[in-house]
């Protein structure tokens, strides 16, 4: 299964890129909105994990654009952001999940795969 | 072949062609309304855990932080509009204005969680002799205290000015910080204190680094400037002044810092250090177990002139134990009062009759080696006192009347004793510091018979908080030891320093080699009800792990633990139901938990009509229901729902199949249980048929009579049992997954199970409502029937007469043991309508049942 990450603090980027990584997922990561949509217009993704704050392009316009861009590739949004408002916007956006860090790796990988699943 | 014929069989080849593409297509959709539904069903089941914890919090007195109630929050919405999502994708968007609804309720949510600040920006800076209480919003109530000292009082205030709560605002609005310390603030568990330490260091550095705005700056300059003009070159002591701060039973004693003798140069850097301490490990630790949201607490800041005191220290108009209630205590140093705040150095201590003509009653003088002074550049450091100095009372006995004058005078003034810091000026002058309300150390009830057997390991010391507690020694010497700090211990300290609190919320009692009893550590205690005992010496060689009960109501230490002493009441600690994050939860449910949707043939069963969050999800979850199983869809019904043949029988049961239900692909309109391959479908069988139901049992010709009659007359039974519509039961299937939803008599419930090979995904819940017979048997039956699952490690919840239980990552074995009870009881719940009469019916039933829970488990065998 193909994930592209994208999240501006690498550390964390890295972290889970590497987690996600041992438990079977191909994993390609972008550190900022802009390098996320050039990734996605290239290659295939069956889920993209988005970060909702990040300098430059936010995550909600990066996610806007990525909708606009590919359509059928599900968006995960997940954030250290716990606000309605702003989980409201990412859902109406087009995010099929508004999930908040920290997240327990077990939580991620089901809705990665349930969220595939329903996909393909 | 002919022609004519190769013709024709080319067309019906492409008829063919176009049935199987069709088929092939209706194929398609049916298995994206499979997918739909189990979203809707995943995500409904992601909001209820969301609500259920919200609930808990709400009902149980546990702590809890504003991330927990935002975290579950945004969660519930996130999964309700998932729901909506998938409910309009699965009926064609027949219900537009859902989504409208569920906007209208977050928004009343988000307001709850943070409330709109309705308040014109103020002044930057204030005048600190403009500060009082009309203004305490901007200046906090510790400057607003000093300022009405002033006002009122006419007592000596330095002079100064307040960076206000304004200023503190226009700083974390100028470097957008607000939302960065949220988020932060959201990813650290505050139980955790390895966290809090991490979360900490990293938002102080945060605030340190943060530029200060032009207009602050040019603010706080212009009050330097008419300071230097009144008093020359100015060193400023820089204090912490929270909102929040002081206010009625809450003190943050300890938690900020302050900054003493700054020069104007470094004012700016002062003013970010003091701001920051807002995240002192102390002050989050503190706020988080009292229950107050971060941004109830902006940080005004007191800058005030130096006070290069000749002594200092603190007064308490009366006493804090409760034998010294009578007298106004006066702990006081040679040189800057900070000796007296740390707990760190001995103190002389005057004890003042409250009646007036004020009279000292007693006066201890200790030796004192060193005094805290200022520095001559900045900053302050400790100067050795003279031999002939060093046992001279720090105040003479005149001064010592003043302070006691001054304290009581506070106390007439504020109506509660007062907890007062104070300096004698250079030329000879008392000025306020600051003055609080004083938090009490309860009874003490000195030579009290130790219980009988109880062996007594240290006798004596200052009760600084009374109290008993008892649990494992834990000696605090460092850092590192805070973070191992179990809780339930006792924590043992050498010296009674402020950076120890944060682990006193963990502690169940707290022993002090050294004094303090003036000191933040002992406020701390006191403020939290942790049972204190100071000047223990020795207590430093109790061995870890050894546990002892600290009576610090009779001033004794026992080996073990001493039930007897433990048994009596504890001092009411402030409930955290009363505390405001308890209140913002509270706001926030309302929208979210309450259920006012309960029956689906109600006209009020609609989008309309949803108040809650939960009313969205109970909406959506029935409707989905429908669109699901509904039997007038041209394009799926009959060709994907087969109705079950059960050796040779036709039965009333539907199933479909979602993907990998059906072992091998199944013709025609009828499935036989053996080509279904779905293991909770068969385990929930196995509990239906294992024992067979033999009909009413009719303990009472009355009950039976009763309920055929309400039968007849009740138009509510339409409902469940509905001779008017088809009875049909239906059955989503999966290989690892089964949805029931059935009536049976005149119940009608809905079990849902997940059993694959992933333990925290298995889960198996239960819905069960409705029934022939009146509301008060229908309740009896389902509380009966509610003993039952809890008994078998469902949780229950039971509203009038509904019932949900829920039981969760489980092994596959295990769910599936539960689907042969639920099996059974679905079944042979229906003898309980007739019998039952009153309360002890209830409990024969609940035996009946649970005779035949053994018997199904003794007959299904281990799944």
């Amino acid at each position: 299964m193909r994930i592209l990450l994208v999240d501006d603090e690498t550390d964390f980027l890295e972290l889970l890129a590497k987690r996600l990584g041992k438990r079977g997922f191909d994993v390609s990561t972008a550190s900022g909105a802009q390098q996320a949509l050039d990734l996605a217009a290239r290659e295939d993704f069956d889920a993209v994990v988005l970060d909702v704050k990040m300098p430059g392009m936010d995550g909600i316009e990066a996610l806007r654009l990525l909708k606009d861009q590919r359509p059928e590739i599900p968006v995960l949004l997940l954030t250290g952001h716990a606000s309605t408002e702003a989980a409201m916007t990412g859902v109406e956006s087009g995010a099929v999940d508004y999930l908040l860090k920290p997240v327990p790796l077990n939580d991620l990988i089901s809705r990665l795969t349930e969220i595939a699943a329903r996909k393909g | 072949m002919g022609l004519f014929d190769r013709f024709c069989s080319l067309f019906t080849d492409t008829l063919q062609e176009e049935r199987a593409s069709r088929e092939e297509a209706v194929r398609l959709a049916f298995k994206n309304r499979c997918r739909q539904f189990k979203a809707l069903l995943s995500a409904n089941k992601r909001a209820l855990e969301s609500m259920a914890n919200l609930e808990e919090a709400l009902n149980g007195g546990r702590f809890f932080s504003m991330s927990f109630v935002r975290a579950n929050c945004t969660n519930v919405i996130t999964n309700v509009f998932n729901m909506i999502r998938q409910l309009n994708a699965l009926c064609d968007n027949a219900y537009p204005e859902l989504p409208q609804r569920l906007r209208s309720i977050q928004q009343q949510i988000a307001e709850a969680l943070a409330p709109p600040r309705e308040e014109e920006p103020g002044p930057l800076v204030l005048p600190l002799r403009q500060a009082g209480f009309s203004v305490a919003h901007e200046t906090g109530a510790k400057m607003a205290g000093l300022g009405e000292a002033w006002q009122q009082l006419g007592r000596d205030i330095p002079e100064g000015f307040v960076v206000t709560a304004s200023g503190y605002r226009r700083f974390i609005e100028a470097n957008d910080l607000r939302e960065e310390i949220a988020r932060r603030m959201q990813l650290t568990d505050l139980s955790r204190l390895e966290e809090v330490f991490a979360l900490s260091a990293s938002l102080q550095e945060l605030i340190v680094r943060a530029d200060m705005p032009e207009d602050l700056v040019r603010a706080m300059d212009a009050e330097c400037d008419r300071l230097e003009h009144a008093f020359g070159a100015v060193r400023l002591a820089v204090r912490s002044s929270a909102i929040g701060e002081d206010a009625a039973g809450v003190s943050h004693a300890g938690q900020y810092r302050s900054e003493l003798n700054v020069a104007r140069t470094g004012l700016v850097r002062a003013y970010k250090e003091v701001v920051a301490s807002k995240y002192s490990v102390t002050a989050m630790t503190y706020r988080f177990n009292r229950g107050i949201p971060d941004h109830e607490v902006p940080m005004c800041v007191g800058c005030m002139l130096m006070v290069d005191a000749l002594a200092g220290g603190v007064a308490y108009s009366s006493g804090p134990l409760s034998r010294e209630a009578r007298q106004v205590v006066i702990n006081a140093v040679p040189g800057l009062p900070r000796a007296v705040v740390d707990g760190s150095a001995p103190v002389d201590v005057f004890r003042v009759s409250r009646q007036v003509p004020l009279h000292i009653e007693s006066r201890s003088v200790a030796r004192k080696t060193e005094r805290l002074a200022c520095a001559f550049e900045e900053g302050i450091v400790t100067l050795p006192l003279a031999p002939e100095e060093q046992n001279r009372p720090a105040l003479t006995d005149a001064q010592v009347l003043e302070v006691a004058g001054l304290a009581l005078g506070f106390e007439v003034f504020y109506g509660e004793p007062q907890d007062v810091e104070w300096a004698y000026s250079p030329e000879g002058r008392l000025v306020v510091l600051q003055t609080r309300p004083l938090s009490r150390a309860g009874e003490t009830e000195v030579g009290r018979e130790a219980p009988e057997g109880a062996e007594v390991l240290f006798q004596g010391g200052v009760t600084v908080s009374a109290g008993v507690g008892a649990g494992p020694v834990f000696p605090v010497r460092h850092h590192a030891d805070m973070l191992r700090f179990p809780r339930g211990a006792v924590l043992v300290v050498e010296q009674a320093h402020a950076r120890w609190a944060p682990v006193l919320a963990r502690a169940s009692a707290l022993v002090s080699e050294s004094g303090g009893t003036a000191g933040h550590l002992a406020s701390v205690a006191r403020e939290y009800g942790i049972p204190a005992l100071f000047e223990i010496s020795g207590a430093g060689r109790l061995a870890a792990g050894t546990v002892v009960t600290v009576d610090a109501t009779s001033r004794r230490i026992f080996k073990e633990r001493v039930e007897e002493l433990l048994g009596r009441v504890a001092r009411p600690r402030q409930p955290f139901s009363e505390t405001p994050v308890y209140r913002v939860l509270e706001q926030a449910a309302r929208h979210i938990v309450p259920l006012h949707l309960l029956d689906p043939e109600s006209p009020e069963f609609a989008p309309g009509c949803c108040r809650t969050l939960h009313d969205i999800t109970r909406f959506s979850h029935e409707k989905a229901v429908e669109a699901m199983f509904r039997t007038d869809d041209a394009l799926f019904s009959g060709r994907f729902g087969k109705q079950l043949r059960y050796r040779g029988s036709k039965l009333q049961y539907f199933v479909v199949n979602i993907e990998n239900g059906f072992c091998s692909p199944v013709e025609g309109g009828y499935v036989e249980l053996d080509q279904i391959c779905s293991a909770p479908m068969h385990a929930l069988w196995q509990g239906m048929t294992a024992i067979p139901w033999s009909g009413p049992v009719s303990t009472s010709a009355r009950g039976f009579l009763a309920v055929v009659a309400e039968s007849a007359s009740n138009p509510d039974l339409e409902v469940t049992s509905a001779p008017t519509r088809m009875v049909r039961n239906y059955f989503l299937v999966d290989r690892d997954f089964c949805n029931l939803q059935a009536s049976f008599g005149y119940h009608f419930c809905t079990i849902e199970a997940q059993a694959g090979e992933t333990e925290q995904e298995n889960y198996v819940s239960f819905h069960f409502k409705g029934g022939a017979a009146n509301l008060a048997r229908r309740k009896l039956r389902v509380l009966a029937l509610a003993d039952i699952l809890a008994e078998n490690g469902f949780l229950v919840d039971v509203r009038e007469d509904a019932l949900s239980a829920r039981a969760e990552a489980l092994l596959a074995s295990e769910a599936l043991e539960l689907l042969h009870i639920l099996g059974y009881l679905i079944v042979h719940t229906r003898q309980l309508d007739a019998g039952l009469q009153g309360e002890d019916s209830r409990v024969a039933l609940a035996d009946a049942l649970r005779k035949g829970v053994a018997e199904i488990m003794r007959l299904c065998g281990p799944a």
